[in-house]
């Protein structure tokens, strides 16, 4: 009896155990897939989900993504890009893949994007001392070490792929202020 | 020396009950917080740092990258609006009125959550490309045959699941689901 009861306690704290452990261990998450891509802190562009073909799980077929993975460890990042007047957004993920930070076109009010992404700490230092752009630019503190962030941009049946991939390539993720 | 076989039973039972419940809570579970409204569900939290540890470890075994508050939100629906499991084999009308959206995409997947290959070549639609009827309403047939209209072919596989994607909608968690409509699915011929 006192085997069945604690035997059924200690399955309880390897189930609690093993969902929290999960994200340390799973070398199959969107951080994992992305280093495939390329080097950090530079956008890559990837392919059109297709059937058999989707690049990360459940993405919009209607829409063209381009990904960016970056740690925040010695220097902020900063997103530059111009983008198409139609539908797009950014969205920045932790680690883990939390979404952290999103906007979208209309709520950026403008079409050419530029993103600081800065931990409070850097944000702190740069206060001291403010460079001319930290007006201009949409300044978002996240207390986040490593992070990636991904751009979408609506593309609909497939018309305008060329331009938005124009758009895409051209985006910049890599300098501070 | 029967102690210690007593222990290990227990031991090899706990984690067999204990890894088992795990692994089909995160990958078959559904996330806390579901927004339903008739068929269509979303879960707005569970790409969220506000996300229970279910959601958080199952993103990790995806690899998904969910539609953050700011950009939108994804409704999915297996069962037509009688609660019956979408079947390839069926024509569906998606019809009604719509959430408040700038843009929308409505995408077939497979009950694997993967893309369908279809003899047609698509497996998609968006809100551009939608006639929609005089008082604002859409009306989507959702079939492996061809048919007029607005037509979202799907593989005609044994069950599939919808996914309408909603970007730039002012719908949020905090919303009331009375106050929100959408489409229904209703289920047509099946053959």
């Amino acid at each position: 009896m006192i085997f069945a009861f604690g035997g059924l306690l200690l399955a309880g704290v390897i189930h609690i155990a093993v969902v929290f452990l999960v994200p340390y261990y799973s070398t199959r998450d969107a951080w994992a897939r992305l280093s495939s891509l390329g080097a950090d802190r530079q956008f890559h562009l990837l392919p059109l989900a297709a059937p058999g073909a989707e690049p990360l799980d459940s993405l919009d077929p209607h829409m063209l993504h381009a990904v960016c993975r970056f740690s925040l460890a010695s220097d902020p990042v900063r997103i530059v890009a111009t983008l198409p007047d139609d539908f797009w957004s950014i969205a920045v993920f932790d680690r883990r893949g939390r979404n952290v930070y999103s906007l979208d076109d209309r709520s950026a009010e403008r079409s050419a994007l530029d993103l600081e992404i800065i931990t409070p700490v850097q944000m702190a230092r740069l206060r001291q001392n403010p460079p001319a752009s930290l007006d201009t630019a949409i300044v978002v503190e996240l207390p986040i070490d490593e992070g990636f962030a991904v751009l979408r941009v609506f593309v609909g049946g497939g018309s305008v792929v060329a331009r938005a991939t124009e758009a895409l390539q051209t985006a910049n993720c890599s300098g501070a202020l | 020396m029967r102690l210690l076989i007593d222990i290990a039973v227990a031991i090899v039972i706990a984690a067999t009950i204990g890894l088992g419940t795990a692994w089909y809570a995160v990958d078959h579970g559904t996330p806390f917080n579901a927004l339903t409204i008739g068929a269509w569900t979303a879960y707005p939290l569970s790409g969220s740092p506000d996300a229970d540890p279910y959601s958080i470890a199952r993103l990790a075994r995806t690899g998904e990258v969910p539609l953050g508050a700011g950009e939108g939100l994804a409704f999915t629906s297996e069962n037509d609006s009688d609660g019956v499991p979408l079947a390839g084999n069926c024509t569906y009308a998606v019809a009604g009125q719509m959430l408040t959206a700038r843009l929308w995409t409505l995408t077939a997947y497979g009950a694997d959550g993967r893309l369908m290959a279809t003899p047609a070549g698509r497996y998609s639609l968006d809100s551009r490309e939608v006639v929609r009827r005089p008082d604002g309403s859409t009306d989507i047939a959702v079939s492996s045959a061809v048919q007029p209209g607005n037509w979202l072919p799907v593989a005609p596989l044994a069950h599939f699941k919808l996914m309408l994607r909603l970007y730039d909608t002012p719908v949020t968690i905090g919303g009331r689901a009375a106050d929100l409509i959408m489409p229904s699915i209703l289920r047509g011929r099946c053959h």
